[in-house]
């Protein structure tokens, strides 16, 4: 009996540890959709490490991650086009295939010209409208983070 | 006021289960009123007991009295826990023996172009400003999908601090709410019974919501529902 007892104990126990390893950083593919509509530069700065650590945790090469900026959140880039810290990082965000998605309507409602007032934004990097096009990647199975 | 000396955990969850006796039940009440930390831990406790109703359609069996309810709780615990590391040592020994393949295709519910599009907007901050820029967006969302004739069923649930949105005398959007759901068909507003009740509790209020309205148990429920649902979610 006390045989039985220790073999079910070390049993135990190597199963416990085969857990551990089975489950560390295994998140499988993921796709998430980053929401940012406000201009608080705390709030930004923190948003940009949160979408490093993300990418940190499930690997650059398993993850579709967009960041969708309208309204004041356009301050994003805005901020990015003065600050070199800020410039580098989605710098670096985009070289791991970060995408960075500015609503039209926002830059016809405050007169923004994206070539000159914003951080490295091209033509395919406008979307129609910011909010549209985070309901529609929800519909196409990305997942929902507001920082 | 320590909440924490004054009532348990457990006699907490036996008030939001409904497991006490009258009396016991006027003494929390009685605290409540005065106790603001109080008042909000039960109703977070509330809001859990309800996202677990959500999960279970059978809903488990309530013990009956306190006492029981506490063995019951801790044997169940236990039986709970034993049963959760025999699956997960098991459940681990087979994933370690054969790793889940990297790249399991996500399976898209790709709505065709004549299924509405669905969303829900989260209203929970009260301040004005915020208010404003909240209908700003749904309105821009909903002259969006006019434009591009792409039918929308759209959310606005209001809860905490965002209810003031819906509140007659108190919202100071009352008129530009009235005027989007006459001019918008597929868009709703909706109201949580929970802060409701909170507030005519804690106010003395009579809430009085603006007309067209809805009502529903819990925000925080509908939220659940509707993503269960395929609504996508979106925080204003």
């Amino acid at each position: 009996m006390r045989k039985f007892v220790s073999l079910a104990m070390m049993a135990l126990l190597t199963l416990g540890i085969n857990l551990g390893t089975a489950y560390a950083g295994d998140y499988g593919k993921q796709k998430v959709v980053y929401h940012i509509n406000v201009d608080d530069p705390k709030v930004l700065k923190a948003a940009l490490g949160n979408i490093q650590n993300h990418i940190n945790a499930v690997g650059k090469d398993n993850i579709d991650l967009r960041v969708v900026m309208h309204g004041p959140g356009i301050a994003l880039l805005q901020i990015a086009n003065k600050d070199a810290d800020f410039a580098d990082k989605i710098s670096n965000l985009k070289r791991q295939g970060v995408h960075f998605n500015v609503c039209n309507n926002t830059l016809v409602s405050k007169k923004i010209n994206y070539k000159n007032d914003l951080y490295d934004v091209s033509k395919d990097d406008i979307v129609p409208s910011g909010v549209a096009e985070i309901a529609h990647l929800e519909s196409q199975g990305f997942s929902y983070v507001k920082p | 006021m320590n909440t924490e000396q004054k009532f348990s955990d457990e006699f907490l969850n036996a008030f939001v289960d409904e497991q006490l006796s009258l009396e016991e039940r006027q003494q929390v009440y009685a605290c409540l009123a005065k106790d603001e930390a109080l008042n909000r831990q039960v109703c977070e406790l509330r809001k859990l007991h309800g996202l677990v109703r959500l999960a279970y359609e059978q809903p488990p069996v309530p013990p009956q009295g306190l006492t029981s309810f506490a063995t019951r709780r801790r044997l169940g615990l236990g039986l709970a826990a034993g049963l959760a590391l025999v699956i997960g040592g098991v459940t681990g020994w087979f994933l370690h023996q054969a790793p889940v393949p990297q790249s399991t295709a996500v399976a898209q519910a790709t709505p065709d172009a004549q299924d509405p599009a669905k969303v829900l907007f989260h209203v929970s901050d009260g301040h004005p400003e915020h208010l404003r820029n909240a209908l700003d967006e749904v309105e821009s969302l909903m002259q969006y999908y006019r434009k591009s004739h792409q039918k929308a069923r759209v959310e606005v649930v209001a809860n905490g601090d965002g209810l003031n949105l819906l509140l007659s005398g108190i919202s100071p959007y009352a008129e530009r709410v009235r005027r989007m759901q006459e001019e918008y068909p597929g868009l709703k507003f909706v109201a949580c019974q929970n802060t409701i009740d909170r507030i005519q509790h804690e106010v003395g209020l009579n809430v009085k919501l603006l007309p067209g309205v809805e009502v529903i148990d819990s925000g925080v429920a509908q939220i659940m529902r509707r993503q269960h649902e395929g609504w996508a979610y979106i925080q204003v």
